[in-house]
């Protein structure tokens, strides 16, 4: 379980997130929606020890990592898997070798094979064909490069995989793709993901449960429907401005 | 109206450059911590080995060739004039093995091999590759940094050698064929000047040199932001520092020699 508990963090000057409360439950999707530059991104980095709050506390699997030690921190980031918006893969490496960066340091030695079946596992959940393992990233697009991405956060099979913006800069087309792939791949790997996203399509179609954040805290948390019927108005102004695109 | 704080600025400067120190102090911790597990960075640093020594080669050598042209020349028009002629053996061979073939060997190292380090590891940084090995339990410090620092300290020692030995060499084509000398009196004259400790001083200063190219540059370029533009000013502050920091190791480094004669 990951808690996160009165977290606030002060950036460039000025208030980021004021005091942010949240459990995310084992087994679930939890998405975290609300406008640009709310601080959504840098709450995720936070669990993953890439911030540390100027107060409040993480808690993943009861380790504290602000306070963890090397050990505790390479604890958590053995449970931890992080998608980046920008996909930020390593652009010297095939993609084969990215896949492999998502696997434990030293897991391959001596274990090619098991390696090679890992990959190749990794690869066919996000419906990518053996051939791309050659190519170097500068070689896929957009949306092959956010599916590789995916593919070397769940090889690992981490407990957590984390989302960040993952249809962000993708076209409708793929931006449905990715939400499809996050959605089976969450289920097949019987991963805990929380998705940080300001598209309302995708959090309602992703998410047992959505927070959204506003002026640094949650000003509502809830199931879909829950959020739906809500009249709060942070998330009221939210969704009524929220463009849709048909996602079921 | 309030003065203005004439000590702001210089005040500023210091606490940066305070900073700046205090964090190359940390990576400089962890760089020489994770030299103890080499199966960890191996493989890795042959690659780099090759990227900074074979792929510079060329340079290096070209560099050492006008410089012993030039050392020739130069001690031969200045200082032969009422000296003996096998002076000018002397100063080539000097002058390469104990500045210009460690030095000018480092300077097309920083503009080659410190620009692509800092641009490299800056685009990495902007990019979040670097957060994502983070992410992924790995260490950026093994596995970035410790592998090029490793290759570039290693690598610069034959590079130095082989500008030396080239630099000698062109001097003496240029002493035979251009300024008269006959072949006895360079060969004389680079033995009655050659000593060990100048040789020994060659190779402390590759070392210095090799390890301060692809510190710097690296860790320049982990403190890379601001996107494309900011990789751009990572390239060129990451040469600049390096070309500063090997004069002031040069300057440093001077009393070595002093005692190694």
């Amino acid at each position: 379980m990951i808690r996160i508990i009165g977290v606030h963090k002060w950036l460039g000057g000025r208030p980021v997130l004021s005091g942010v409360d949240l459990d995310v439950r084992e087994g679930e999707t939890l998405a975290i929606m609300g406008p640009s530059g709310t601080g959504k991104s840098v709450l995720l980095k936070h669990i993953v020890g890439l911030f540390d709050p100027d107060a409040g506390d993480i808690l993943v699997d009861g380790i504290s990592v602000p306070s963890a030690d090397r050990a505790e921190m390479a604890a958590v980031r053995t449970k931890t898997a992080y998608v980046f918006q920008n996909s930020a893969l390593f652009d010297s490496m095939t993609v084969r070798g990215n896949l492999l960066m998502g696997l434990p340091p030293g897991f391959c030695r001596g274990r090619a094979a098991k390696c090679e079946e890992l990959v190749r596992t990794a690869l066919d959940h996000v419906n990518l064909e053996p051939e791309v393992l050659t190519l170097l990233p500068a070689e896929l697009s957009g949306g092959m490069q956010r599916r590789v991405a995916i593919a070397r956060a769940i090889i690992g099979k981490r407990r957590y995989v984390l989302y960040d913006e993952p249809t962000t800069g993708l076209d409708p087309v793929n931006a449905t793709r990715i939400n499809r792939l996050i959605a089976r791949v969450s289920e097949e790997v019987d991963a805990t993901s929380i998705v940080v996203t300001h598209d309302v399509e995708s959090a309602f179609f992703l998410a047992d449960r959505i927070a959204l954040l506003s002026d640094g805290v949650v000003a509502a948390e809830g199931t879909p429907r829950q959020l739906r019927e809500t009249d709060n108005r942070a998330v009221r102004e939210f969704l009524d401005a929220a463009p849709t695109r048909g996602l079921e | 109206m309030k003065a203005p704080n004439l000590l702001a600025a210089p005040g500023r400067s210091a606490r940066a450059a305070a900073l700046h120190a205090g964090r190359a102090g940390l990576l400089g911790v962890a760089t020489l911590r994770a030299l103890a597990h080499p199966r960890r960075y191996a493989l890795e640093t042959v690659q780099h080995a090759k990227f900074i020594g074979l792929d510079s080669l060329p340079l290096v050598l070209l560099m050492g060739a006008l410089s012993g042209a030039v050392m020739a020349q130069q001690t031969m028009y200045q200082l032969s004039p009422g000296l003996p002629r096998e002076i000018v053996a002397g100063g080539v061979v000097g002058g390469m093995l104990t500045e210009l073939g460690p030095v000018l060997t480092a300077v097309v190292l920083a503009g080659r091999v410190g620009a692509a380090i800092g641009a490299e590891l800056g685009t990495m940084k902007v990019t979040n590759q670097i957060d994502a090995l983070l992410t992924m339990g790995r260490d950026p410090v093994v596995e970035l940094v410790v592998p090029r620092v490793v290759a570039g300290t290693l690598i610069l020692i034959p590079l130095v050698m082989l500008a030396n030995a080239m630099g000698i060499f062109s001097g003496y084509v240029t002493s035979v064929g251009i300024l008269g000398l006959s072949t006895g009196e360079y060969v004389d004259g680079a033995k009655g000047y050659y000593h060990h400790g100048a040789l020994i001083f060659s190779l402390v200063k590759a070392v210095a040199y090799g390890f301060a190219i692809t510190f710097i540059s690296s860790h320049v370029g982990l403190r890379a932001s601001g996107g494309a533009a900011g990789v751009g000013r990572t390239a060129t502050r990451a040469v600049v520092a390096i070309i500063v920091s090997i004069m002031v190791l040069d300057t440093v480094l001077g009393p070595v020699y002093k005692t190694l004669t």
